[in-house]
């Protein structure tokens, strides 16, 4: 008997019942006896020399308990350096600055209050004596002979960098044409509505820490790290996770600093950060842009890359480090393209802005903009068509699998199919738009497909220095037959409780409802590193399945017992096991459940009681380090896609509207369409923002003039369009069911997306190139202004 | 209306939250997200920006949208105030409910409950189009889903073709 897969079936989610009645149960919403509040005071200078604080006045607030300083956390360590390897500088992060700014947010002290308002009071009370010196805002005063040195032991404000030199790339760029430019991202990040929180006590000698943070095994063991505790006397916990985006995929100084308070006040300690200092203290990420030089055929075949990714790291003060996703865009720039030969270099430097870090992506819509922005010039250089052009750099499906010139082995994908049924939607999507708009003077309409191909599932090696890729499951069975999946993949909205939980179904025959899927808990769940880089379906299902199999196997062994069949001639069906085709020989899993856990006289010769299995993974095929050349693949899977923003311009305004957003997506095997194409519909949101309006402004002193949502837009209903997602899925052929892992997708595209957008519908006034993000109205304007004056 | 000299000063308010009679001794400051979250224990009020911008706070008073962290708590003395803890009454999802888990209007949950309380205090016939519902979402940010799936659920909730 056949059961119909719920692989690819619209699965409703487990998690939405208790979010949508006001259920939900997230950091701030946690209250624990006798709990303080802390608030904790920033510098207000961006870079000075740190001198008294003045803490006395805040003290005698009314509701204020007590003020501390780095003065007091003599029993606490700073946060491991673990890339103390020769190419990184070292960061030494303490909770609380001891002697330095280095941003305009930088922890200098707390305030432990009754509540929040008295906290806050306090805080305004605290007087900081900072020397101010000169702040270094750019990447080009960074690296000015003159620059003020952020770390004074640093010969230079370069955090990290490398220049890799390859004769075949240079004797490449000697026979061809070359075409260059340089293409820029600005600095924007994650902004969850949910802001950054930790909460913790500290009980008969073993401290619980709330947090909402992507990866509670991490921040565990940096807990340990930090003040000096065994893992076992420490349990984190995450409450639901209002977004992540990699933002909280950063462990940070009040991880440490709140923990620290609860052990030396003995009582519960709360911070939850507001927005202003979510804006200026949780990480900022982009902000990043690449001199790039193609060396290409007269029909634009490219044959080899040269440049530099320059990024700005803010300060510097991150743990994972903020260099990596300038790495991860030096090496993802081929993208689906086969290009021969590359030699990319970095250099990452450090200036008083807020540290940067992880965001959803994470170097790879930079490298997608960068790319795809060549593309374009050197088919309008070449006076090639821009489709052309893409079709003869594609990867083919002959082409695959297909290791490029930096190591990324690209093993399957859909790269030219998806590319022409983009090429189709557009074409006749813009058509529609063009006429309904076409009786409007001021507006023009265009789109351009473009395509991107997203590493997933990646080594944390090269970004931490010291965590892998390594995850577990552990699926218990319960004696009547309901199963608790526990794992250390976080959600924070991506519905892995309901992807876990159709997997078990699908595996074991039992109802999605009678998963519990537990996470977020150290203590109850198996060692693993949390979720980010796309990877929690992939290594979660991975271990899941190895869990699955040994209940399934132990299972059948049960159940042949009870139905005196052989095991062998069993097969899984809906709530249990039958012989096969023989319906009237079912037996259940709440049977066999019973059998393993309570009747355990009923069992097999051999068979042990229990029904538990614990599954350990570690995706294949990725290099943790690189190779003698330098080379390296960092992913498990790479999904690719094939997009289209169709735009509407206003030429008297520069107003850049969507109208419609188009995507053709591959992720592999889809398990639930609704998930995923929820997860493809928020990266483009995200991606749209950061391609036409977000962005973390600082003036030249290094002053944050983006610290509240009046600042710093965030897209609405209004400026996201409708989105057009059509799947293909070609499976993953080493990872478990198939699937790629789609979080991070979406956001990759629209920048170039856009981009090239416009410059199709403006392409009657021959405006220059757009080469940096965002494409603000002042930017288009300016671009047909320039335009005019030429002409 | 008597200008507050003292933040500190208790206030007393009596008001109406999700159909109960509430009596209360507020600091004149205290904000009303966060009297109901902190005094009265309805923490699916959430507070993303607390300067009126974001809309995760959207509680209705009186029927109306407001956001809860610009309003002072005082200021629902003799007033109506549900939460989305009032929506369900606890009999199951109400049909909006029902509609954002239908069309994925949700993930992370964080921003939802403003999105509900706004959706639940305007009048359909106000939004005709699909534009026009955008714009009334304009005044609540998600950052999970893309909007696709809250613009759906709207329309399936207020009985418009998908």
């Amino acid at each position: 008997m056949m059961r119909p897969s719920l692989i690819g079936a619209v699965v409703p989610r487990v998690e939405d019942d208790r979010l949508l009645d006001g259920q939900g149960s997230y950091i701030a919403d946690l209250k624990r006896p006798d709990m303080l509040e802390a608030v904790v005071v920033r510098s207000q200078v961006a870079h000075g020399i740190l001198g008294e604080i003045e803490v006395d006045e805040a003290r005698r607030v009314e509701g204020v308990v007590d003020v501390f300083t780095a003065k007091d956390l003599v029993d606490v360590s700073p946060f491991p350096d673990f890339h103390a390897a020769e190419f990184v500088k070292p960061v030494k992060i303490f909770p609380l600055a001891k002697d330095r700014v280095r941003f305009v947010g930088t922890p200098i002290a707390v305030v432990v209050a009754g509540n929040r308002y008295q906290g806050e009071d306090g805080a305004d009370a605290v007087f900081a004596d900072i020397d101010a010196l000169s702040a270094v805002t750019s990447v080009e005063e960074a690296l000015a002979p003159e620059a003020e040195l952020l770390y004074p032991d640093w010969p230079d404000n370069r955090l990290t960098g490398f220049a890799p030199s390859s004769a075949e790339v240079d004797a490449a760029f000697e026979k061809h044409r070359v075409i260059s430019g340089r293409y820029g991202f600005q600095r924007h990040g994650g902004v969850p509505m949910e802001t950054r929180g930790v909460a913790a006590e500290f009980t008969d000698g073993r401290l619980t820490v709330w947090s909402s943070t992507q990866f509670a095994h991490i921040a565990r063991d940096m807990l340990s790290y930090t003040l000096g505790l065994p893992l076992s006397a420490i349990r984190v916990i995450v409450p639901d996770i209002g977004g992540g985006f990699g933002m909280k995929a950063q462990f940070y100084p009040e991880e440490t600093l709140i923990p620290w308070l609860a052990m030396k006040l003995g009582r519960p300690v709360r911070w939850i950060e507001d927005r202003r200092e979510n804006l200026v203290s949780a990480v900022h990420a982009r902000d990043a842009y690449a001199d790039i030089e193609a060396a290409v055929h007269a029909d634009g075949r490219i044959e080899a890359l040269r440049g530099t990714v320059y990024q700005d790291a803010g300060s510097g003060e991150a743990v994972p480090a903020g260099f990596s996703p300038a790495f991860v865009t030096a090496a993802a720039l081929g993208g689906p393209y086969k290009i021969p030969f590359a030699a990319v270099g970095v250099t990452s430097v450090v200036t008083n802005k807020t540290p940067s870090g992880a965001y959803r992506g994470f170097g790879t819509p930079e490298a997608a903009f960068v790319m795809e922005r060549l593309i374009d010039k050197v088919a309008a250089e070449l006076g090639v068509d821009r489709l052309d052009v893409r079709r003869r750099n594609l990867l083919e499906q002959a082409d695959l699998p297909y290791t490029n010139s930096v190591g990324s082995y690209i093993d399957s994908g859909s790269h030219t199919l998806a590319f022409e049924r983009m090429v189709e939607l557009a074409t006749a999507k813009v058509a529609e738009r063009r006429q309904q708009f076409a009786d409007d003077s001021n507006i023009r309409v265009g789109t351009a497909p473009t395509n991107y191909v997203e590493g997933g599932t990646p080594s944390y090696f090269p970004t931490t220095g010291q965590w892998a890729s390594n995850d577990s499951a552990s699926l218990r069975m319960n004696p009547d037959g309901t199963i608790v999946i526990s794992v250390a993949v976080q959600a924070m909205g991506q519905g892995l409780a309901s992807m876990l939980s159709t997997l078990a179904a699908e595996s074991l025959g039992v109802a999605v409802e009678d998963c519990l899927v537990v996470m977020g808990d150290t203590d109850t769940t198996p060692y693993g590193l949390g979720s980010w880089g796309s990877r929690g379906t992939n290594v979660s299902s991975g271990a899941l399945e190895k869990a699955v199999a040994v209940i399934r196997d132990k299972g059948s062994l049960i159940a042949g017992h009870l139905l005196e069949a052989s095991p062998e001639d069993l097969e899984v069906v809906p709530g249990g096991f039958q012989v096969v085709g023989s319906p009237d020989s079912f037996v259940s899993w709440k049977d066999v459940a019973t059998t393993a856990n309570i009747h355990v006289m009923n069992l097999p010769d051999g068979v042990e009681p229990g029904l538990e299995a614990i599954g350990f993974y570690d995706p294949p095929g990725i290099d943790h380090v690189p190779d003698a050349e330098g080379k390296m693949n960092a992913c498990a899977a790479y999904t690719n896609a094939s997009q289209a923003a169709v735009v509407k311009v206003d030429v008297k305004t520069g107003h850049v509207q969507l109208l419609d957003y188009l995507i053709v997506h591959d992720c592999g095997t889809v398990i639930n369409p609704l998930i995923v194409e929820g997860q493809i519909s928020g990266g483009i949101a995200q991606g749209i923002g950061g391609a036409l309006f977000e962005e973390f402004h600082y003036d030249e002193f290094g002053n944050p003039q983006s610290t509240s949502f009046l600042d710093y837009h965030l897209p609405s209903a209004t400026e996201v369009p409708a989105i057009h997602i059509e799947l293909i899925e070609t499976p993953s052929p080493t990872l478990p069911w198939g699937a790629k892992g789609v979080g991070e997708a979406g956001i990759v595209g629209p920048a170039p997306a856009i981009a090239a957008a416009v410059e199709d519908a403006l392409a009657e006034f021959g405006i220059a190139q757009i080469t940096s993000t965002p494409i603000s109205p002042p930017v288009v304007l300016g671009l047909l202004q320039d335009a005019a004056k030429r002409s | 209306m008597r200008a507050i000299q003292d933040p500190t000063a208790e206030t007393p308010l009596q008001a109406t939250v999700n159909g109960a009679s509430v009596e209360a001794t507020v600091e004149s400051r205290m904000l009303l997200a966060d009297f109901l979250r902190e005094d009265l224990g309805l923490t699916g009020t959430h507070l993303g920006c607390e300067h009126g911008v974001c809309g995760a706070c959207t509680v209705l008073v009186d029927g109306a949208p407001v956001r809860s962290c610009i309003m002072f708590a005082s200021q629902i003395d003799g007033r109506d105030v549900v939460t989305v803890e009032g929506l369900s009454e606890g009999e199951g999802l109400t049909d909006l409910q029902q509609a954002f888990k239908d069309n994925h209007g949700l993930q992370c949950g964080f921003c939802t409950p403003g999105f509900l309380m706004t959706i639940s205090g305007v009048e359909p016939s106000d939004y005709p189009d699909d534009d026009s519902i955008r714009e009334m979402l304009s005044g609540n940010i998600c950052r999970c889903t893309g909007y696709g799936g809250i613009v759906d659920a709207v329309k399936q909730v207020w009985g418009r073709a998908q």
